[in-house]
């Protein structure tokens, strides 16, 4: 396949969090927003003149300060992000934005406070009590709970409008932006996608990490540009599979994984489109802010919510992505010390292996994955009993007419 | 007092003896708790014995004397009556506990009309909420299996997280809802009740492991949640709003309707407990504590969760310690043989090691003089206005066990560890690095920035909470060995007790 004419350019804005276009947004005048899970609406942190940042670390090397702090035993992405914070990398946030929804993101968030990591006299550090489960008044909890937490605050701080007009508005670019990953993500349902998992990768992660009026133009042409690709006639993968599990901002994982055999057709993972890249639609005679905070409730996928019909949620939309999509198999996989993750990467890969009779493979990664050979040959190996399977089923088929 | 254990297994050789009057003393003690096992084996004798040979759990229960004798080691006069007081208090109640068990179990006796009266807990929800459904009765879920099992006996936990690793959930998950988890994927629980409040206390393991339990009880389950963000009045409309959603269900399920005024009798109950508990802690601020160790967290977190108001007979059992205690302090008493520091526990003690304060006073003179466990909730209820109960029950759960340091932001653990060791006027800090616990090693460098700007004693002891494999309890000792040895330079108060090795002891 040609290579996609952006692909360079939005691969070199994931190097730095404070990228080209971030510190192109500062310039003008934007409100810097960071935060760093899907319980925090992304798209009240761009409203009026703010613009979300979702927090990375790229390029992490030593985690020896973080480690000081926050011991061993914490995952990789919240020790990245404190270690990040201590470098200075995250200096040009004009708040951050965290939830108390990870014990371990919560105490990464906390030492903005604790260290006064941000060089900002306005800087702000706010957390938002997050609901478990959806009903009324949990759903009401929550408006109260962003609206307090985020849309008073911004305008308290930095005299941001949030108005309902200007939250249509945010929504409304926020909906494009979904729209056009949709359609990019569809080529993926194709019997041979022109989209690679890496590529789709990198575009969803440039959308999470930069100002949307600034993305949006390479975005636009990168779905024309898709409309006519060809992919190649000899598919290079040998399965197809979704990859659902923890906080994965790492496209080297997803390309160790390509370069394994498997082509990821469906990102089910936090920081992934599925949730996170689905238009809001908003009922003008409804309420707005509670149109969106239930948007975020009810397409949330996180293993936080525990009540049994969002658990079976889970599962089932797994089902229904390795059906939509023509995946072979799922393979789950854990930020190491992810307690979320680790049990229910356990209890869902077995779920889904048993009760919904789909290949699974379970695998937990640290933080940068890219050198991992261990996991190369976990992939190989899931990659391989998928060919088997694939055989097998095709011989049963045959003798059973 | 070292001289006394036998090899490897710390089992006793002999009773210790503490002079004539607290000998008999403690060996009546000794007997009257093989009295109250005798007694709830033989109101249910078939069944006791067939739940001693269905759960492997229950056999550890068989060992609860050497549990409390662990506990009341070097002790005398007030201190050892005190101490025993409480823990038969809660031998009679877990006793109580076992044989309702065992009785509306389905797997021991089919079809039972006592289970379909029974409303499973996580054991975690503090039980002043279910006292307003005087008809029915509540089994917290993990208690008995796990959580007390546990502290009797070391050897019971590895098993049931043996199983819960190989089925795939990783090791470094907090051992406590792992095991919880090991015995559901066992079939290890009781098989009761009409339905099961779940919840997201203590911490996000717990929360996760309620999908293993809600698999495999295949019961109505509601999921009971009680804000992060305590500190804050904008999460206390939500709070109690989930205490109603929760009152409820159970009415749904039950076809029983809440009883205020029993409600309003148990917290009133918990309110007069709550005075005396109080006394005790105001006596251990002064220079002549009368209750120090593990008993002080153990009878505290016991009656704060299982008991709720419910049970009158902790208030006749606390009426009585307080009339002790009193004495005793009047007196100038001293709590024990020598008490060289005064020292605050922080962060979650060892469950395979409860009796550790014990040996601190007894090696180090080293008396634990308040922990983070007992300073849980210490709101008292309004008794008359229903609303205002519900707002000061909502917010005593947002405080609860595990729950009211470690949630709601870093200042509810370090800030407030600082306010007790000056209120108890504390040199020492014992910090279990509890090496599981996310939120608490989320802050370790700032424990130790912060104890070094305090100049306190500040001492390490790393364990895994209910693994005993990864870090033993003679591992536990030598943490604070080395302390006092190299840093303190102190000479043990009995150097029998220093090294010693209790690997296979219960």
């Amino acid at each position: 396949m040609r290579d996609l004419k952006h692909l360079y350019e939005f691969e070199n804005l994931l190097q730095d969090a404070n990228n080209e276009l971030v510190r192109k947004a500062k310039a003008d005048g934007g409100i810097a927003l960071g935060y760093t899970c899907y319980h925090i609406p992304e798209v009240l942190l761009n409203c009026g003149n703010c613009f979300s940042v979702r927090l990375r670390a790229p390029r992490t090397g030593s985690m020896d300060i973080a480690t000081y702090y926050m011991s061993n035993f914490l995952c990789g992405y919240s020790k990245a992000i404190l270690e990040r914070a201590i470098e200075g990398g995250y200096n040009f946030l004009n708040a951050l934005l965290a939830s108390e929804t990870c014990s371990e993101m919560n105490r990464a968030a906390e030492h903005f406070e604790l260290l006064d990591l941000v060089p900002n006299d306005k800087f702000f550090l706010t957390f938002l009590d997050a609901p478990f489960k959806i009903e009324n008044h949990t759903v009401k909890h929550y408006v109260k709970q962003t609206r307090l937490k985020i849309l008073d605050m911004l305008t308290n701080v930095y005299g941001v409008d949030t108005s309902d007009a200007a939250l249509l508005k945010a929504v409304e670019e926020h909906n494009e932006v979904c729209r056009l990953m949709t359609e990019i993500g569809n080529y993926r349902k194709e019997d041979n996608p022109r989209i690679t998992g890496y590529e789709y990768h990198i575009l969803n992660l440039v959308t999470y990490c930069c100002p949307k009026a600034l993305i949006l133009p390479a975005l636009r042409e990168t779905a024309e540009e898709l409309k006519t690709r060809e992919p190649d006639e000899k598919k290079k993968y040998r399965a197809k599979i979704v990859v659902v599990g923890s906080e994965m901002d790492d496209p080297d994982f997803t390309s160790l994984i390509e370069d394994s055999g498997a082509l990821v057709v469906a990102d089910r993972f936090c920081f992934g489109a599925l949730p996170g890249r689905q238009e809001i639609v908003i009922n003008p005679d409804e309420d707005v802010l509670t149109q969106i905070c239930l948007h975020y409730l009810k397409t949330s996928q996180c293993p936080r919510f525990m009540s049994h019909a969002k658990v079976q949620e889970r599962r089932d939309y797994v089902k229904q992505l390795v059906d939509e999509y023509h995946a072979d198999g799922v393979m789950y996989e854990q930020l190491k010390f992810c307690e979320y993750w680790g049990y229910e990467r356990a209890l869902a890969s077995y779920v889904m292996s048993t009760d919904y009779g789909v290949p699974t493979a379970a695998v937990d990664r640290q933080y940068t994955a890219s050198a991992s050979g261990q996991l190369r040959t976990r992939v190989q190996a899931f990659v391989e009993s998928l060919e088997i399977k694939k055989i097998q089923k095709e011989r049963q088929a045959k003798e059973n007419g | 007092m070292g001289k006394l254990y036998k090899e490897h297994t710390a089992l006793l050789k002999h009773r210790e003896w503490r002079g004539f009057k607290d000998t008999m003393y403690d060996y009546y003690r000794w007997l009257v708790t093989w009295k109250d096992m005798i007694v709830m084996v033989l109101k249910a004798p078939v069944s006791t014995v067939k739940g001693l040979w269905k759960y492997r759990w229950m056999a550890s229960y068989l060992t609860t004397p050497s549990f409390i004798d662990r506990h009341t080691m070097g002790l005398r006069g007030a201190h050892l009556r005190i101490v025993h007081l409480h823990f038969n208090m809660i031998v009679k109640h877990a006793t109580g506990l076992i044989n309702t068990s065992f009785k509306a179990d389905e797997k021991i006796n089919p079809n039972n009309k006592l289970s379909k009266k029974i409303v499973l807990t996580d054991e975690i929800i503090p039980n002043e909420v279910f006292s307003g459904f005087p008809n029915l009765k509540v089994i917290p879920l993990q208690t008995l299996p796990i959580f007390l099992s546990s502290m009797v006996d070391q050897q019971i936990t590895p098993p049931y997280l043996e199983v819960t690793e190989s089925f795939g959930v990783p090791a470094d998950v907090c051992p406590l809802p792992s095991a919880e988890a090991g015995v559901a994927i066992e079939d290890d629980y009781p098989q009761m009740g009409c339905c099961m409040i779940a919840t997201n206390m203590p911490c996000d393991g717990s929360i996760m492991n309620s999908t293993f339990l809600d698999r495999r009880l295949n019961l109505p389950v509601h999921c009971f949640n009680v804000p992060l963000r305590y500190n804050g009045e904008d999460v206390q409309e939500y709070a109690v709003d989930e205490i109603k959603e929760l009152i409820k269900f159970v009415e749904e399920q039950t076809g029983e309707k809440f009883d205020w005024d029993v409600f309003f009798g148990a917290l009133r109950n918990t309110n007069k407990q709550l005075e005396y508990e109080i006394e005790k802690w105001d006596i251990n601020k002064t220079p002549y504590p009368q209750m120090t160790g593990a008993a002080f967290w153990l009878y505290r977190i016991y009656y704060f969760n299982l008991s709720g108001g419910v049970d009158e007979r902790f208030l006749k059992v606390d009426k009585k310690v307080n009339k002790l205690m009193l004495k005793a302090y009047e007196k100038k008493a001293p709590v024990s043989k020598e008490m060289r520091h005064r020292a605050v526990v922080w962060s979650c003690p060892a469950n395979y090691y409860t009796s550790f304060a014990n040996w601190l006073e007894n090696c180090w003179g080293m008396n634990v003089v308040m922990d983070m466990e007992t300073m849980i909730s210490y709101l008292k209820f309004n008794t008359e206005d229903k609303e205002q109960a519900l707002a000061d029950l909502a917010k005593t759960y947002q405080r609860s066990i595990m729950r009211k340091h470690t949630k709601g932001g870093y200042k509810n653990v370090v800030d407030e560890l600082w306010r007790i060791v000056e209120e108890y006027n504390a040199d020492t800090v014992i910090m279990y690095d509890q090496i599981s616990c996310k939120g608490m090693d989320g802050l370790a460098g700032i424990f130790d920035d912060q104890a070094r700007e305090r100049n306190v004693n500040f001492i390490w002891v790393k364990q895994d909470l209910m693994d005993p494999r990864t870090i033993s309890r003679r591992d536990m000792r030598e943490q604070v060995n080395k302390y006092m040895q190299t840093v303190l330079q102190e000479e043990p108060l009995d150097p029998s007790l220093v090294d010693f090795e209790d690997d296979l002891a219960w």
